[in-house]
């Protein structure tokens, strides 16, 4: 039975000391029994030996005795049945209070497992982390405004240096680009001063050619000299 | 002791219990003069003693009467042992451990001649209870005294029809580790225990 609790152990409780009381009774009623098995085996032996003797009359006495003796043994028989039947219920009762006693116990811890879970307690803790995370963003955005705060000068500072180099270099770049305009126009070649031929009439010419190759040289001659006649004048 | 073949019926004194061959020899019987003759006879009647009250469940010796058992007299060489010499040989028990005097109750005002024979010790009775407790389910149980000792669920057990006083010490045992609770009727006897689980 139950170790599970150190309430019902160890104690003498009232249950216990009815349960004591009726065994008691119980083995007086057994004690009982003992007896009257005895005085029935030496009734039953007074009767044997009065018969021997022909004392019909002590032998019927005696066994009529046995008799009743053994109507007692009958009904402390039923007696001690109902006893122990009584015991058995209230050591069974006493089982099932235990049983009960430790559903109630499991069913309570769960109550109070339950309670600690409760709707309000998780929505509370969903606020609160909800808020915790809130409140870290915060403190996140106020440390990088400390940050500007505090080094703002450092970063104006670097700022302007870099503005500064900036400036510098754009300048440098400027000179750079002037000295190599300045080497360009140096190396430029001078423009020529003859005119350029004419392109078209050189490749009128060129188209001609060809032709007239095939025919005569002779001819392509006095032809280039014909052709070019009209167009001078 | 422990090779003894197992206890049969009660209180039948006149036994098929197998005498050592010690027994047979004559001079067992008579208390030897010198003294370590003496101590070597006194540890062998010591054992015969266990062993014959283990053999035959016997609880207690009264000298008075078991002057007369076959354990103190052997016809068959017509020798027996003199009753100052049994209570000095139970003497020597006592301060083994392996018997207790009783006060004798009311007429034995005298000397000593009862004496209640451990042929196993309290504590050997107590592991002996509480493995039966365990085995049977009963702990948390209430049991009578006379239950443990004549109930129907000890009828096989090694400790049925133990002393009360025997089973009282053993319980003593229990009581001190925890292990039970005396408990009194409603005329105020100690009549049952509650048996506990052991922790």
């Amino acid at each position: 039975m139950g170790n599970y609790s150190s309430r019902p152990n160890r104690k003498i409780t009232k249950q216990d000391t009815a349960i004591l009381d009726m065994k008691i009774q119980r083995d007086k009623l057994q004690q009982y029994q003992r007896r009257i098995q005895v005085i029935l085996d030496r009734e039953r032996a007074i009767a044997q030996q009065c018969l021997e003797k022909g004392d019909k009359e002590r032998a019927r006495l005696a066994l009529r005795k046995r008799k009743y003796q053994a109507q007692l043994l009958v009904k402390t028989d039923s007696q001690l049945e109902t006893l122990e039947r009584l015991t058995q219920s209230i050591e069974f009762a006493l089982v099932e209070k235990d049983v009960l006693f430790g559903l109630q116990q499991g069913s309570q811890v769960l109550r109070e497992i339950n309670r600690e879970m409760s709707m309000d307690k998780v929505e509370r803790l969903l606020d609160e982390s909800a808020d915790g995370i809130a409140y870290q963003n915060e403190v996140s955005q106020m440390l990088s405004n400390s940050i500007t705060n505090s080094e703002e000068a450092e970063i104006e500072e670097e700022l302007e240096a870099m503005r500064r180099e900036e400036v510098f270099l754009r300048l440098h770049i400027h000179v750079i680009h002037t000295n190599y305009l300045l080497q360009l126009v140096k190396n430029i070649p001078t423009v020529p001063e003859t005119e350029l031929p004419q392109p078209q009439r050189v490749t009128a010419e060129r188209e001609a050619e060809p032709e007239e190759e095939a025919e005569e040289p002779a001819r392509k001659a006095s032809k280039s000299r014909n052709r070019t006649e009209p167009l001078m004048a | 002791m422990s090779t003894l073949p197992s206890p049969t019926s009660t209180s039948s004194r006149s036994t098929s219990f197998p005498f050592p061959s010690i027994y047979s020899f004559p001079p067992f019987f008579t208390r030897q003069p010198n003294s370590q003759t003496w101590t070597s006879q006194l540890s062998l009647w010591n054992s015969l003693i266990l062993a014959y009250c283990r053999y035959n469940r016997i609880w207690r010796i009264d000298l008075n009467t078991a002057i007369e058992w076959d354990l103190f007299n052997n016809r068959d060489i017509n020798r027996s042992l003199k009753l100052e010499t049994s209570k000095e040989v139970l003497d020597s028990m006592v301060k083994k451990g392996d018997a207790e005097w009783v006060s004798g109750s009311g007429s034995h005002v005298s000397k000593n001649t009862s004496a209640i024979i451990y042929w196993r010790r309290p504590e050997e009775w107590a592991n002996i209870i509480a493995d039966w407790i365990d085995s049977t389910g009963q702990k948390n149980t209430i049991l009578t005294l006379y239950e443990i000792a004549e109930g129907d669920l000890s009828l096989s057990q090694d400790f049925r029809g133990i002393d009360p006083t025997i089973l009282r010490k053993a319980l003593d045992v229990l009581i001190r580790r925890g292990q039970a609770q005396i408990m009194k009727s409603a005329d105020g006897e100690e009549a049952g225990v509650k048996f506990f689980g052991s922790q």
